[in-house]
């Protein structure tokens, strides 16, 4: 059944107000989930005031200045910091994106900062990804070739060229967590990052699994949960288009 | 039981893009047309009744309440058929790029008020 309100013990309440030490004149402020699973307490909204003359350019960079500067207990993801390890992504002013590539000059106003949405809250920024693994290990993400040759398993420019888009997932999140249908759904919609992945070894012209692996997709359920509402790929950080391969399946199904 | 964990904020908290605009409309209008078939279908049942019936729905027709219901339901009509040529168009494959989603989305959110207008206008001429 559609939860549109969040249950009680999800509902956000006013955190604390970390006022600026520096003496700054620039300014901003930084709005941030906060949740302790240590702790019997809602999860909360801290702010931050930001002395953004001495930050760089990110949104990671202001999360790394409050937890190096002002508050160490705050929790993330971060790893790579150059958008490919897909490991912050997160939810800043109502989109989904990656912090690390993601411009704080982009955003108007306050900065408001998220978990991915809809998901389990482990702590703080971090949210549970473990179902979105599980399915994604569901579509079997591996080549299934009965070649086997000590030499490469040759392919076309042309079929290559069918993986560009598709390749580039570095499952990061963004597309399924922006996703209503994914929302409501999740525990049985595929949503649109395992989608992807999925159309990404049905087009692969090395693959001899084709017709199983759409056999396999298609179901009311798992597949036409999607009704290209395409909140997956206006928020891809990487600019790939999970609606599109996800209506290239469809399509397939149809004319299969 | 319930989770220990809180739910990260989803609808709550996640802008509203042109195209989850038109898909939720989609889906009102959807519910909506629902409802007006019914209306429509009561309305030529009323003719099969008798005058006196249809007497009675036409002026309900006629009256403010009902005009305002009348063009209620030739805009959800008319949004609900421009979204649905946007999805045909999406189920062949085309028109996914964000751009073009911005720019067919926004075709159908203003162009059904407009051809909304001219429907009622001619529907008016007509009768």
């Amino acid at each position: 059944m559609v939860q549109f309100n969040l249950p009680a013990n999800s509902k956000v309440e006013k955190g604390q107000y970390y006022k600026d030490k520096t003496g700054s004149k620039n300014i901003r402020k930084v709005n941030v989930y906060r949740w302790d699973p240590s702790k019997n307490e809602n999860p909360r909204i801290d702010t931050y005031e930001v002395d953004m003359d001495n930050c760089s350019s990110k949104v990671l960079d202001i999360l790394n200045k409050i937890k190096n500067e002002i508050d160490p207990s705050i929790a993330y993801r971060r790893s790579c910091a150059h958008g490919v390890c897909g490991s912050c992504a997160m939810n800043m002013n109502g989109k989904n994106g990656l912090a690390c590539t993601k411009s704080h000059s982009e955003l108007d106003g306050d900065i408001d900062i998220y978990p991915l949405p809809h998901l389990k809250v482990l702590k703080d920024l971090i949210g549970d990804l473990s179902t979105l693994y599980k399915q994604y290990e569901s579509v079997e993400p591996w080549l299934k070739t009965s070649k086997i040759n000590d030499k490469e398993n040759i392919q076309s420019k042309k079929d290559r060229a069918k993986l560009d888009g598709l390749y580039e997932c570095i499952m990061c999140a963004c597309c399924s967590t922006s996703c209503p249908s994914y929302w409501w759904n999740g525990e049985k919609y595929l949503g649109p990052a395992v989608l992807l992945q999925a159309y990404r070894w049905i087009i692969d012209s090395r693959d001899e699994d084709r017709k199983e692996r759409l056999k396999k997709v298609a179901d009311e359920l798992k597949l036409y949960r999607c009704h290209t509402i395409l909140n997956c790929t206006n928020a891809c950080p990487k600019g790939l288009n999970p609606a599109k391969a996800i209506a290239e399946i469809k399509k397939m199904l149809a004319t299969a | 039981m319930e989770d220990k964990n809180p739910i990260s904020p989803h609808i709550q908290i996640y802008n509203w893009h042109i195209s989850s605009l038109v898909s939720i409309s989609h889906r009102i209008t959807g519910i909506i047309n629902f409802f007006a078939i019914t209306l429509i279908a009561l309305w030529i049942a009323s003719l099969l009744l008798g005058e006196n019936y249809y007497e009675y729905t036409n002026s309900f027709l006629s009256s403010f309440f009902g005009k305002f219901i009348c063009m209620g339901i030739i805009w959800s009509f008319t949004f609900q058929v421009l979204s649905e040529i946007r999805h045909l168009i999406m189920d062949l494959g085309y028109g996914f790029e964000p751009k073009t989603t911005k720019i067919s989305g926004l075709i159908v959110l203003i162009g059904s008020f407009p051809i909304s207008v001219s429907i009622y206008a001619i529907g008016r001429l007509i009768i």
